[in-house]
């Protein structure tokens, strides 16, 4: 039973990669201009030129079968060309040198929200009313309900521009001379704080929330009322009664948002000058590169689909009641 | 399990606290002795790469010319200056000129730098042109081309020949780096002409150059990292290396510069701008130059009616209904709503940037806002009122004019808005409406070029280079077919003259033409040039001084014509600036925790900058504790009266 649940998950999710590939095809055959146009308004560009570049992309064919076909051998060998404003850099290069900072980042950042966000959460619902509580939730609220860009730039004026502790963008110091490699760690790290905070803040707000209302609902529930009547001690209760309930709907959450770890919070990024994927998407847009779009947006798809899939498989483990 | 849950909590946030403890003392990173001194700039803009023939922005053009020379240099003052070559003679017919290529001169690798290496580059424009092939984005091999270069010779090491087509005014300010034959020659012309064809030649760093500075290190979508040339011939700046740093956000940048881990900044926005400039205690002092191009608004002049597409109506051809509606255009207006001032209204082709040839218009032919004048004009060129007041072409449509924009140039929009209001009172409608920018290249296409021409006004801007030539070129006859004129204005003194110009040695002379053109154009209305932008750049000087405006009255010490403005930099710990920025920054409250780029060299004054962040920090602190206390305050009120 449990394999065939397994197996209908992962064949949904191949479907949907399927239909994210198809609608990457058609959403950016259906986008306004062409590249030749990208040369067209310059003077000196000679119709040579113009006509390489229709058929180095394939235009001076029918869109289908023909351009389909080849963009589904090149999405199958990951050839996604080149970046039209990084000129000569391949797609993948341009994307792949951006990965690694937003998966450290987001990676970090979701890490610390999952421990103290479900800590506090859990705390402040098992001791409702209590300080923890009170203080624990109502920060959380305001961390909630407060944008990422508006929490960094505070960060930002606090700690960066009136204090001077720490840097104010990027992910390392340019050209700084390191000393040793502790040097190199600690000049990452003092770039690297600010960028965390925001993001887990914004995070645990999420997370503790949540945690907090699960935590109460459990607390309400008959196997509590029993677990109390057996005699068990408050952290029993706690640990082997109520969370593996009320994690429920935080594995969710989380599975949700790690979809999205790939894509980073463009606003933190962009606050930050992190050299991330999030800050990508914005400047391949506002650049028009569309091979650099067409690359992260099957990157993202194909991301948010594998989290989801990871997620319900997660689920079944904590919730065998899902593989009925 | 209350005991435990606290006690790792406490563990966690020790351990926190620890690893604070052991990075942020480590924030003093102060300059040791031997750490060179670097020149950090900050840009809006993203590179294009390292291979010169792919450069599209002024940033790309700033970072090959601190990697290689010009046959000729610009001065201070954009006159012409050794470059490459130390000096040249033009033929009497004015066809062939010699270069005097300095003699000794090596690359950064140490190799010698001859008239071959310089022959050898200007035969790859030659090439190219024969093979009908373009050299990467079309730019740099352009203004060879409109030199109209036959042929290019090295008669010895220091020798080096050009012939051109006619005689011409073109080939000394040709933007065309000189690069070394050593390393290019080792690759194919479509190597280096096509980024994406098979083994192109990026020319990765470390790049070899005779530049000033050379880059050794390129993070594309990030920064480039240059060191010194020491085997540069010219006069050596203060900086040992430069930084060119890209900032996705405007605001960013302008933190990172007031913060001092940048010297410099292009791209401010008008808001950020007057902020700092009313902010002296900032130490940041702000340099607001005439950028080299213009905002126009153009008529669709194309001559026929196109089926399918073309102008809506007849009118925007006539010259006289184009008079009429530029007198019902408040240009001072637009420079006060939409660039905030920083600007000064469109008055020619050819931007007052251009101070050498810029001509403004006579004050009895130069426009002034009316709206009677523009109705009066009007009626007297036959566009009579219908019934219910609308504006009727010569077909007796009523006219309706398009208007659009590229939705890269959000600005204009509040441009059309104005626009809009002023030709409404004429009883011209418009209908306004953004257009994605590569839609609008498609939709200005003459048929010429199986295009539909089909707009009837639209707005966008021009930028140019030192020559005047690639601003005019657009509105010559040749171009509709050429493929850049937008206008579609075909007039044939215009023409005659474009090419005089082009091959008028006498500056007085070829001053004159471009007079006549500008007046040509002002009052025919092809276009109506909305504003001339102001370029906002702002610099501090705690690191470095000397910072010099290329052209003094009208220019930015950075990102002008050539790396002049980086040589003259000077180092503020040895000899104090004498820039006007009186109020010497503060080095920072925080100074024994600095950020970790290298401290500032200038000691400073008690920090007096960022009272007014603090005392905003401050306040704004306060209303949060207050929400987050009134919020736990309603809370446990209520969770007591759930109680009761």
């Amino acid at each position: 039973m449990g394999n065939r649940f397994i197996a209908r998950r992962v064949v949904q999710a191949l479907v949907t990669i399927v239909l994210i590939v198809l609608v990457n095809f058609l959403l950016f055959r259906a986008m306004p201009g062409s590249p030749e146009r990208i040369l067209a308004r310059n003077p000196n560009v000679t119709p040579r030129a113009i006509e390489e570049t229709r058929e180095r992309w394939g235009l001076n064919k029918p869109l289908i079968p023909d351009q389909f076909i080849a963009y589904l051998g090149a999405t199958a060998r990951a050839d996604f060309g080149f970046s039209f404003v990084a000129r000569g850099h391949p797609v993948t290069e341009v994307i792949g040198s951006r990965l690694g900072p937003t998966l450290l980042l987001f990676g970090a950042g979701e890490l610390i929200a999952i421990v103290v966000g479900l800590a506090i959460g859990a705390y402040a619902g098992w001791r409702r009313g209590g300080v923890v509580d009170y203080v624990g939730n109502g920060i959380s609220l305001v961390l909630y309900s407060m944008p990422y860009f508006l929490l960094g730039m505070i960060l930002l004026l606090v700690f960066s521009s009136t204090l001077h502790l720490l840097p104010s963008f990027g992910m390392s110091t340019p050209g700084l001379r390191y000393g040793s490699a502790f040097d190199q760690v600690k000049d990452i790290g003092l770039h690297f704080i600010l960028p965390l905070a925001t993001v887990s803040l914004g995070l645990i707000g999420q997370y503790s929330i949540l945690m907090r209302s699960a935590v109460i609902d459990t607390l309400g529930e008959d196997y509590a009322t029993t677990a109390r009547a057996k005699g068990l001690t408050g952290g029993r209760i706690l640990r082997h009664h109520l969370l593996p309930n009320a994690l429920l709907p935080a594995v969710t959450l989380i599975a949700i948002n790690l979809g999205y770890v790939v894509a980073g919070a463009i606003t933190v990024e962009y606050v930050f000058n992190w050299p991330g994927l999030g800050r990508l998407t914005v400047e391949a847009l506002n650049s028009r590169d569309y091979p650099v779009l067409q690359g992260i947006f099957l990157l993202l798809g194909v991301s948010v689909v594998l989290a989801n899939l990871a997620a319900d498989l997660v689920y079944s483990l904590l919730d065998p009641r899902v593989r009925l | 399990m209350r005991r435990p849950l606290r006690a790792r909590l406490a563990r966690v946030l020790a351990g926190l606290g620890l690893a604070l403890s052991v990075i942020l003392p480590g924030a003093v990173a102060p300059a040791a002795a031997a750490d060179p001194l670097i020149l950090r700039v900050g840009t809006d803009q993203t590179f294009s790469g390292l291979n010169p023939w792919q450069a599209v922005y002024v940033l790309d053009y700033e970072v090959f010319t601190l990697n290689y020379d010009l046959l000729v240099g610009y001065d201070q003052n954009l006159g012409n200056a050794p470059g490459f070559a130390e000096s040249w003679t033009t033929s009497p017919d004015g066809k062939t000129t010699t270069f005097k290529i300095r003699a000794g001169m090596k690359w950064s690798d140490g190799e010698p730098a001859t008239a071959e290496d310089a022959a050898y580059t200007y035969q790859l424009a030659i090439d190219a042109a024969k093979q009908e092939l373009t050299m990467g984005s079309g730019y740099i091999d352009g203004y060879l081309s409109s030199a109209g270069l036959k042929s290019v010779k090295a008669t010895d090491a220091t020798t080096l020949v050009v012939e051109t087509d006619t005689p011409t005014a073109l080939l000394l300010p040709a933007y065309v780096p000189i690069l070394p034959k050593h390393i290019w020659s080792k690759h194919t012309l479509k190597q280096i002409a096509d980024a994406e064809a098979e083994g192109a030649f990026l020319n990765n760093a470390p790049v070899v150059g005779t530049g000033p500075y050379t880059a050794v290190e390129y993070k594309p979508g990030e920064f480039m990292r240059f060191e010194r040339n020491p085997n540069y011939w010219g006069k050596q700046g203060a900086a040992d290396e430069v930084i060119i740093q890209h900032f996705a956000s405007g605001d960013t940048m302008v933190q990172a510069l007031k913060n001092g881990e940048i010297d410099y900044a292009r791209g401010i926005s008008a808001d950020a701008f007057d902020a700092l400039k009313a902010d002296p205690s900032s130490g940041v002092t702000t340099v607001e130059g005439f950028a080299n191009g213009y905002s126009y608004l153009t008529f669709n002049g194309y001559p026929k009616a196109i089926k399918g597409g073309g102008s809506s109506t007849s009118a925007t051809r006539d010259p006289a209904f184009r008079d009429a509606l530029a007198y019902a255009m408040n240009l001072p207006e637009l420079v006060d709503k939409v660039l905030a001032g920083h600007g000064t209204p469109g008055t020619s082709l050819l931007p007052p940037f251009q101070s050498k040839w810029y001509v403004a218009p006579a004050a009895d032919k130069l426009r002034s806002f009316n709206i009677d004048t523009a109705k009066a004009k009007l009626d007297a060129a036959g566009y009579k009122l219908d019934s219910s007041n609308k504006r009727l072409d010569k077909d007796n449509k009523v006219i309706n004019l398009r208007m659009t924009w590229p939705s890269s140039e959000p600005e204009l929009a509040t441009v059309a808005q104005f626009v809009k209001e002023w030709w409404g009172q004429l009883g011209i409608g418009v209908e306004a409406a953004v257009t994605e920018d590569d839609t609008l290249l498609a939709d200005l296409t003459a048929p010429e070029n199986d295009g539909k021409a089909n707009f009837d006004t639209y707005m966008w801007g021009w930028v140019g280079d030192v020559d005047p030539t690639s601003l005019l070129q657009p509105f010559t006859t040749d171009e509709i077919a050429g493929g850049s004129s937008d206008t579609f204005w075909s007039n044939a003194r215009f023409d005659e003259l474009f090419k005089q110009q082009g091959q008028q040695l006498d500056e007085a002379k070829r001053k004159a033409d471009l007079q006549e053109m500008q007046e040509l154009f002002y009052a025919e209305v092809p276009n109506i040039p909305l504003y001339f932008d102001s370029e906002l750049h702002a610099y501090r000087t705690d690191r470095f001084g000397g910072w010099q405006n290329q052209p003094p009255d009208t220019g930015t010490p950075l990102f002008g014509f050539g790396p002049i403005g980086y040589t003259l930099l000077t180092d503020a710990s040895i000899a104090p600036s004498p820039s006007p920025a009186a109020s010497e920054p503060a080095s920072s409250a925080g100074a024994s925790a600095g950020a970790a780029t290298p401290a500032p060299s200038a000691g400073g004054t008690p920090a007096t900058a960022t009272s007014d962040n603090t005392t905003l920090l401050v306040i704004g602190a306060i209303v949060v504790i207050a929400i987050v206390a009134g919020f736990v305050l309603m809370r446990r009120r209520g969770a007591v009266a759930d109680e009761e």
